[in-house]
């Protein structure tokens, strides 16, 4: 019995424990503090590193006093690129923790949802890496995004292997957002420009491990270009069997821009050497800005060659920082409102904001895409070695009017 | 007594009373005594998670319905919790039905799909069954995530709020006063089925399903009652889920982690103990929220505390209850017999 009651009172000490002392005590909204909430998918390669630096970007003003001596204070939360978690961390930046600002997601399936609320609540949003068209397109008057929007990456890629590979495409791409939108945008821009339809289309499960039927399909359909949309291992994975079964290297390859992503290369080896894709930032840009940018996450963060999530939550961070200069903030509770409003109203002043973006970052007052898809710049990127030390080289830079794809 | 006969943990001299009134009173009064809630919670984001507690308390009551009265062992359930919400948004998106229509209608389609997984359990038992659920669970994730129709991978977006005449019940603290009356409806339902024939029929079942067929219990058609009731208590939750502000689903939100997440609530409060899969509920929502600041470590501390509770409390905090009335009752009874018997030394 003895025994008994010791095992029940310590399986009951570990759960009390865990609900009750680990749980930290509900935020309070300090006056005289700029409150950010950033929500991420942060338990990915790389993720955490993305969460931290922007962080730590946001809060390294406190050092020197803050901004116009008002402190930051950020509240970073992972929402593991699931939509209710998404949804319950902004509910929680915005209630409880009275944030001014609301700084996420990474997956467009997040990042959708938490436009309607931060909408519906009236707090400033800006989008550091979702890429999905929808995201500005919803009219919310309290959105931002500074990743570049999917109609343009569609555009960059296709325009480009149209001309130099040719115009039958085979698709293959998994199911997750950002390959469903690659593939549906790469698709349509050839229909509506090109009136080409796909040689061979499939979808795939985003944990499907083995493609080569679909490869072997694809070889015999006698495709000029064959373009992988899925997340990182399944572009690795894919341009690994693709070459297994011998697809020809003269068929171009062209993957969603999750292929930036250093393990892509890490994993696939030199099957990549070929393999292009339209991304926001190189690490081998050679402008003093990005050569700078690329030593302090080498040094900071211990990743070689940072890809276009570090460079987006970066630049975001350094956007967000003048906005709140410009602001006019009183950063008590009876201000809360006034101050979000004056946050989202810095924000669409924002214009011809240089940074690592390879062309200028430009907001403006209108709640729509043309207004708050503010970087409108793509590049291609190709890779010339795979492996640890991977390397790669710049195809093509594009910038588009603001209205291009709507 | 056990903690399923006890329709609620109030004092033996007022539920002698209460005997005497119609037995949904009590249940009233629970209700009336919750009305009040939003008015002494901090801000509308702690009633957010009141929001989903109650949601989940309706899904932990259905589960235990199938896995803990009639002891089937299902790790399929939060397919069916999909299949309602999407049921729900489909009817009241694309057919125009408001949510009072939506969610019954919702629930019908789940306890048809609940139907088709109960058949297997005809012939299904223990892993082989799980497995089978579980097949099932990842079947209906997959091909909501390949159906355009249903939002794909990208999501379902633009599923509205309930109604009550011109008000839309799209705050927080307006959607307590949907959540929370489902979730003591269920309740109430969940006790009412327990002390049924149908109850007693499960629970023959969990025991000895051969003994109960030997007793003249229809094993097979129980079975998928079971599943069937079930379904229908994973499809209203499901339901409540879809038309909660902002009206979006995805079907990321029924993986296989959130069916562990269920099972872990069911196990911790206790398999078969009603009360019990209502204090898991509560705790595990209460955990969830509380360990999302520690994102690096969240899944490992969800996995100890599964860990910790399967080894110290494998019948969760409802046997602790049974545990601790037992014993009570125990000593009662001793003291009883120990007491000297006055009338005997008198004569």
């Amino acid at each position: 019995m003895a025994i008994d009651m010791k095992r029940t009172f310590l399986g009951l000490a570990a759960a009390g424990a865990l609900a009750l002392g680990t749980g930290a005590p509900p935020a309070h909204a300090q006056d005289g503090v700029i409150r950010i909430g950033v929500t991420l998918r942060m338990v990915v390669e790389n993720g955490l590193k993305y969460g931290q630096m922007a962080k730590e970007e946001l809060e390294a003003v406190n050092a020197a006093g803050g901004i116009n001596g008002k402190k930051i204070e950020v509240i970073l939360l992972d929402d593991e690129c699931k939509p209710d978690k998404g949804i319950a961390n902004v509910n929680r930046f915005i209630h409880q923790n009275k944030v001014h600002l609301v700084m996420g997601s990474t997956c467009s399936s997040v990042s959708l949802p938490m436009v309607d609320v931060t909408a519906k609540e009236e707090v400033p949003q800006i989008v550091p890496h979702s890429t999905n068209t929808n995201v500005t397109k919803k009219g919310s008057a309290w959105v931002f995004r500074t990743s570049v929007s999917e109609r343009f990456y569609a555009a960059v890629h296709a325009k480009y292997l149209a001309e130099n590979a040719g115009k039958k495409v085979a698709y293959l791409y998994t199911n997750d957002g950002a390959a469903i939108g690659f593939a549906n945008d790469y698709m349509a821009y050839m229909k509506r420009t090109y009136s080409a339809e796909p040689v061979y289309q499939a979808q795939m499960q985003e944990t499907d491990l083995d493609f080569r039927a679909h490869l072997l399909k694809i070889k015999s359909v006698g495709a000029d270009v064959l373009a992988i949309g899925g997340q990182l291992d399944a572009i690795a994975r894919i341009s690994q069997q693709a070459l297994e079964v011998g697809i020809p290297s003269k068929v171009r390859r062209v993957a969603a821009s999750a292929a930036s992503n250093a393990p892509v290369p890490e994993l696939a080896g030199d099957a990549v050497v070929g393999l292009i894709y339209a991304a926001a930032f190189n690490c081998k840009d050679e402008r003093p800005v990005a050569q700078a940018f690329v030593k302090m996450v080498q040094e900071k963060y211990k990743v070689r060659c940072p890809d276009h999530d570090f460079s987006q939550a970066y630049e975001t961070a350094q956007i967000v920082k003048q906005a709140l200069t410009a602001a006019k903030l009183g950063l008590t509770d009876a201000t809360l409102k006034a101050d979000r409003l004056a946050i989202r109203d810095a924000l669409a002043n924002v214009k011809n904001f240089t940074g690592l973006a390879s062309g200028p970052i430009n907001f403006c007052a209108d709640p729509t895409p043309q207004c708050r898809d503010g970087n409108r710049t793509g590049i291609l990127v190709e890779y010339t070695k795979g492996g640890k030390d991977f390397d790669t080289k710049v195809l093509a830079r594009v910038s588009f009017e603001p209205d291009f794809g709507l | 007594m056990t903690a399923d006969s006890a329709p609620l943990p109030i004092a033996a001299g007022v539920r002698a009373r209460l005997a005497q009134v119609h037995p949904i009173v009590p249940w009233l009064l629970v209700l009336l005594a919750l009305l009040p809630l939003p008015l002494v919670l901090p801000n509308a984001y702690t009633q957010y998670v009141v929001n989903v507690m109650a949601i989940n308390v309706i899904l932990a009551v259905g589960l235990n319905i199938v896995k803990g009265f009639a002891g089937q062992v299902t790790v399929g359930h939060i397919a069916l919790m999909a299949i309602g919400a999407y049921a729900s948004a489909v009817l009241s998106t694309k057919l125009g039905l408001p949510f009072w229509a939506a969610m019954p209608a919702a629930m019908l389609v789940a306890a048809a799909a609940g139907a088709m997984v109960g058949i297997p359990s005809l012939r299904l038992e223990g892993a082989y069954l799980a497995l089978a659920t579980l097949g099932l669970a990842e079947s209906v994730r997959i091909f909501i995530s390949g159906t355009e129709w249903l939002g794909a991978a990208i999501g379902f977006e633009g599923i509205p709020p309930p109604y009550l005449g011109p008000w839309a019940l799209d705050s927080h603290y307006a959607y307590y006063y949907v959540a929370m009356p489902l979730a003591l409806l269920g309740l109430y339902f969940s006790f009412s089925i327990l002390r049924s024939d149908i109850g007693r029929a499960f629970k023959s079942i969990r025991e000895d399903a051969l003994a109960a067929a030997a007793s003249g219990v229809n094993v097979p058609k129980y079975k998928v009652i079971a599943f069937v009731i079930s379904a229908l208590y994973a499809g209203c939750a499901g339901s409540l889920q879809a038309h909660m502000a902002p009206g979006f689903l995805h079907p990321n939100n029924y993986t296989i982690t959130e069916m562990i997440t269920l099972l872990l609530m069911v196990v911790f409060g206790g398999i078969g103990h009603i009360w019990g899969g209502v204090i898991g509920a509560i705790l595990v929502t209460i955990i969830d929220d509380l360990t999302r600041d520690y994102y690096e470590y969240r899944m490992m501390m969800f996995g100890a505390v599964i860990v910790l509770v399967v080894i110290f409390m494998p019948r969760g905090l409802g046997g602790i209850i049974d545990d601790f009335l037992v014993r009570r009752r125990f000593n009662v009874l001793r003291g009883a017999r120990q007491t000297p018997r006055t009338d005997v030394h008198a004569a």
